[in-house]
């Protein structure tokens, strides 16, 4: 980075903010590493990530384009990345689509069972492949 | 697109001057609701002339306590503004670009 690019100019004045109709959301504050409840309040996983409908990166921006919304929650083995730094592949990501949020609060709460998820898969195998060949492990405790 | 692509990024005016780095992004559930919640349309994003961090974001709530810890972050993010969308003329893989008349906006979260 150049000195000149290192230096910062500061906007000559900031004005009070429009205020939406809606509910306002900032991802870091409020979805990013929030718990996931699926609709029995089982935990589900966290957010990781936010997958948005745009904009193409590196392409201007058209004037009076629509504004980008989020398609979906992501959630994957980010543990490295956060140590060392950049993201997985977007393959390895597993998402929550928008559509299924049905609440977001402390946590964020989800409309369907978290088995229909994709993000609860090992879980799943876990149950079948592991816990369910215990003897007992199969059936509810009575 | 991806999220984490964008925080961080640099951002820059139109003339390539920095600005700062895009601290956190911005949404609204103002559209018409879809099956259960309305489309989170992204409002603008956040930018912090100092540190992309944000911690429990004090500064955009109006927190006040505690004070010592309220008054060091209040100053830690001096001079965050929120950009609109609208204001917006490229999100590149490196740094956001602004438009030549881009308006800065009160970066607290409304009450």
């Amino acid at each position: 980075m150049s000195a000149e690019k290192r230096r910062k100019i500061e906007p000559s004045e900031i004005r009070p903010a429009p205020r939406p109709a809606g509910l306002v959301l900032d991802a870091q504050l409020h979805l990013l590493d929030r718990q996931v409840l699926d609709v029995d309040g089982v935990p589900v996983t966290t957010v990781d990530d936010l997958e948005l409908s745009g904009p193409a990166p590196d392409e201007p921006i058209p004037e009076g384009a629509a504004p980008p919304s989020i398609t979906a929650l992501l959630t994957g083995p980010v543990l490295g990345t956060r140590i060392f730094g950049g993201r997985p592949p977007s393959n390895r990501l597993i998402r929550i689509p928008w559509d299924v949020v049905s609440g977001v609060d402390t946590v964020i709460t989800v409309g369907v069972r978290s088995d229909s998820l994709e993000a609860s898969w090992v879980e799943r195998w876990l149950r079948n492949h592991v816990i369910g060949r215990i003897p007992g492990g199969s059936h509810d405790p009575d | 697109m991806i999220l984490t692509d964008l925080l961080g990024s640099d951002v820059v005016d139109s003339k390539g001057e920095r600005l700062g780095e895009v601290s956190d992004a911005r949404f609204a559930l103002d559209s018409a609701p879809t099956q259960l919640l309305s489309q989170a349309r992204l409002v603008g994003i956040i930018v912090s002339p100092r540190t992309a961090s944000s911690f429990l974001g004090y500064e955009r709530q109006g927190m006040t306590q505690p004070w010592p810890v309220a008054q060091l972050l209040r100053w830690w993010h001096r001079g965050s503004f929120l950009v609109l969308w609208e204001d917006i003329a490229m999100m590149g893989s490196q740094e956001v670009v602004l438009r030549p008349d881009y308006v800065a906006y009160e970066s607290g979260l409304p009450r």
